[in-house]
């Protein structure tokens, strides 16, 4: 079946390029080009997933947001401009999945759609599964082994809790108070210094070059994305 | 009869004392004074009484005069025209026969007595004289000490309310009394604009500020006009204009300032009101270089932007509207082409944007967002968002593992480096090598972005950072905003950057971020 994808864009160009792009990715495609109309489509017509822009006519993004989550966990991308590191924390904070900031390419774009739909696909694939491989690193949780070009790493308590947090997030971006708050708990939300150390640490264990990481992306003054190639 | 209840001048902290005392209480002038006088008198006397069995009479009129000269050096003149006067009372009843009446058995101490008198005039008015000259080089000097102070303070203010309030502090300091300074808004004195925190004058006296200042006269308390006000006020009076009203509040115990201090505050007030309005002119010919520089920059801006915006747009309206009209006529090449074209020149456009906005933003004082991070993190993330770029180019990054973390606004700096790496990969030639190596130096980490290109021209390293600046190179394109970005965010850090030529041919661009400044 076709994924249904709603678009909740007022600027009529982007919505006619995005149109024809996801019609060529064989999606299926609603409009909205208000935030109330986007809200009311949302739940009429359940989408896979929603695109949506921050800068919307009537109200903002943000409260898009807030109010899909209030009772849906339906993929949220959220297209943002460059330079609003505020704004993408604060959507990423009230439950958006990812975003892309504009102007993108539309490769990088459908692939935060794909991320963002595998990862909401039935949760019984991902969450159990045990052994995680990206690149020359395979991550094994139930024997706590981390292997890179299939030799052991060993990882410190906290690289491991922070390693196994970025794989259940894989390819999406997570903001430094979260992981913060799922590796060290809700009362070091502030100490993000800490954290930057142990991506640090974590990155010579695991990268080739650790300045050019492959995997462990800084998303800059937002947080990071564990990039999987599949 | 003169008898000695009080002590004997020879305790001078006790005298001291008494000064200090009746200066306070300068209104019920020196009955102490007289006291004092009268309490010399009979301690001459009785050392006469002392003396009488042994030494002629002419001879004890010198301890009286002795005691005259110990009056005038301590008190006014009238106590000591009055000590010589009791003297010669004194010694005619005491010391000379017959003893206890004021006749004179031998004519001749009438010249003792004229003498006396003279001497012991003469020398009250010389001491006091004297003693009023030295306490008037004393006041004139604490007045220069005072002016010097003033003045002082005064040079370290370039702000108009600053200078004021550095004005009122000095005279709250010299005065000892409250002082505040208002200041006019639009030609009206407003007791909003003024240097102390509480307001000890009611507004009702808004309107007396106000007539001074418009009449550039002294009113007030202790003044001819109105009299009966909480304050004196003061016209701050400069060379050409009026600048403010000065306030003095009666102090602690309500005395008012003395005459020679109302002198100093003449002064004061003039001094303070030749600062305030260098002050105001210094800053009206600031604006005014600044307006001129807004506007020429306003200019070139408009110029340089006009034309970096319209040659993409003109690429990409053209080749897009020959797509449109000869599409299926063009062979699949040349299509390519210009849909190849029409997303380049759109990149361009975008970072033309990106990066008249962040000048914009940096030049209306963005705030720093900075906490600590590793330089590896920030270096790989610009390199992240350059990898299209970047292709087929070998980028060399040598960071050293104990490099200390730096404090910085991660989104800033990487847009530092972006810009830097950019244009190294826009100046050199495609495929040649970049460098990226940073170390530790002693308070700061310096950062280094190295290519191969053709470095620049010898006296270009500066204006390479100006505005609007492009380098000479042939067939490059850009609005010459990257790196008057980079040395605009590096010096909101604190730091420095410069342009240096490379050793074999190339260009280095070195950041030294120092690592004392915290948030």
């Amino acid at each position: 079946m076709k994924p249904l994808v709603l678009v909740i864009e007022d600027d009529p160009q982007i919505r006619r390029f995005l149109r024809a792009t996801l019609a060529a990715e064989d999606y299926q495609f609603y409009e909205a080009v208000t935030a109330a109309e986007g809200i009311a489509q949302a739940a009429a017509r359940q989408p896979d997933l929603v695109l949506l822009d921050l800068g919307l006519p009537d109200r903002d993004g943000l409260e898009v947001i807030r109010e899909i989550r209030l009772w849906s966990q339906m993929p949220i991308v959220v297209l943002s401009a460059r330079g609003q590191e505020k704004d993408k924390i604060a959507a990423l904070d009230l439950g958006a999945d990812d975003y892309v900031a504009k102007p993108f390419a539309v490769g990088e774009l459908l692939a935060r759609i794909r991320a963002a739909l595998r990862r909401a696909a039935p949760l019984a694939q991902d969450g159990i599964d045990n052994v995680i491989r990206f690149g020359d690193v395979q991550a094994d949780f139930e024997k706590r082994l981390i292997t890179v070009g299939g030799h052991e790493v060993h990882l410190t308590p906290n690289e491991y809790k922070l390693l196994q947090v970025l794989i259940k997030y894989a390819g999406r971006v997570v903001t430094q108070r979260q992981l913060l708050n799922e590796v060290w708990g809700p009362q070091h939300t502030e100490q993000s210094q800490y954290l930057r150390v142990y991506v640090a640490q974590l990155r010579r264990k695991l990268e080739r070059d650790p300045a050019r990481p492959r995997y462990l992306q800084t998303e800059p003054g937002v947080g990071y994305r564990l990039h999987v190639e599949r | 009869m003169a008898s000695p209840i009080e002590p004997l001048p020879a305790d001078e902290a006790a005298v001291e004392h008494a000064e200090a005392k009746a200066e306070e209480n300068a209104a019920p002038a020196s009955w102490r004074e007289y006291a004092l006088a009268i309490a010399i008198v009979g301690a001459a006397t009785l050392i006469s009484l002392f003396l009488r069995p042994y030494l002629a009479a002419t001879n004890l009129a010198m301890v009286y005069l002795l005691g005259v000269v110990a009056v005038a050096t301590r008190c006014s003149r009238r106590a000591s025209v009055t000590a010589s006067l009791l003297s010669v009372a004194a010694f005619d009843f005491f010391c000379v026969p017959p003893y206890l009446t004021l006749q004179v058995s031998e004519y001749e101490y009438l010249i003792t007595f004229a003498g006396m008198l003279a001497v012991a005039l003469v020398i009250s008015e010389q001491t006091t004289r004297i003693r009023a000259q030295a306490a008037r080089a004393v006041d004139r000097e604490s007045q220069t000490k005072a002016l010097y102070r003033l003045s002082r303070r005064l040079s370290a203010q370039t702000r108009v309310f600053d200078s004021a309030l550095a004005a009122a502090e000095v005279a709250e300091e010299v005065f000892g009394c409250p002082v505040t300074i208002f200041l006019p808004v639009e030609g009206r004195i407003s007791f909003r604009k003024r240097t102390s925190g509480q307001l000890l004058i009611s507004t009702a006296e808004e309107e007396i500020a106000q007539q001074v200042f418009d009449h550039g006269r002294k009113a007030g308390k202790g003044m001819e006009r109105f009299t009966d006000a909480a304050a004196t006020y003061m016209p701050l009076k400069g060379a050409s204009r009026m600048v403010g009203v000065m306030a003095i509040l009666p102090g602690a115990k309500g005395e008012m300032l003395r005459a020679s201090q109302q002198h100093l505050l003449d002064l004061f007030a003039y001094q303070t009101a030749l600062a305030i309005e260098r002050t105001l002119s210094q800053n009206a010919a600031d604006n005014a270089r600044m307006q001129m520089e807004t506007e020429e920059m306003r200019s070139s801006l408009l110029s340089a932007v006009s034309h970096d915006l319209r040659t993409p747009l003109a690429s990409i309206t053209g080749a897009a509207s020959t797509l449109r009209a000869q599409g299926d006529k063009l062979a699949p090449g040349v299509r390519d082409e210009l849909l190849e074209s029409i997303s380049e020149e759109a990149m361009r456009l975008s970072r033309l944007v990106g990066n008249l906005l962040d000048m914009t933003r940096l030049e209306s004082g963005m705030e720093l967002r900075r906490d600590l991070y590793p330089l590896e993190e920030i270096v790989g993330a610009a390199l992240q968002r350059l990898e299209p770029q970047l292709t087929g180019r070998e980028v060399a990054v040598a960071l050293p593992e104990e490099l200390p973390l730096v404090n910085v606004d991660d989104v800033l700096l990487g847009q530092v480096l972006v810009n830097l790496i950019e244009n190294a990969t826009k100046y050199s030639p495609p495929g040649s090598a970049l460098e990226i190596a940073a170390e530790a130096a002693p308070g700061a980490v310096v950062l280094e972005v190295r290519d191969r290109g053709p470095g620049f021209a010898e006296g270009e390293e500066k204006r390479l950072f100006e505005k609007f600046y492009r380098g000479k190179s042939e067939g490059v394109r850009g609005a010459g905003l990257g790196l008057a970005i980079c040395r605009a965010i590096v010096v909101a850090h604190r730091g420095s950057i410069e342009a240096l030529p490379r050793a074999g041919g190339g260009a280095i661009f070195r950041i030294r971020l120092p690592l004392d400044a915290r948030p």
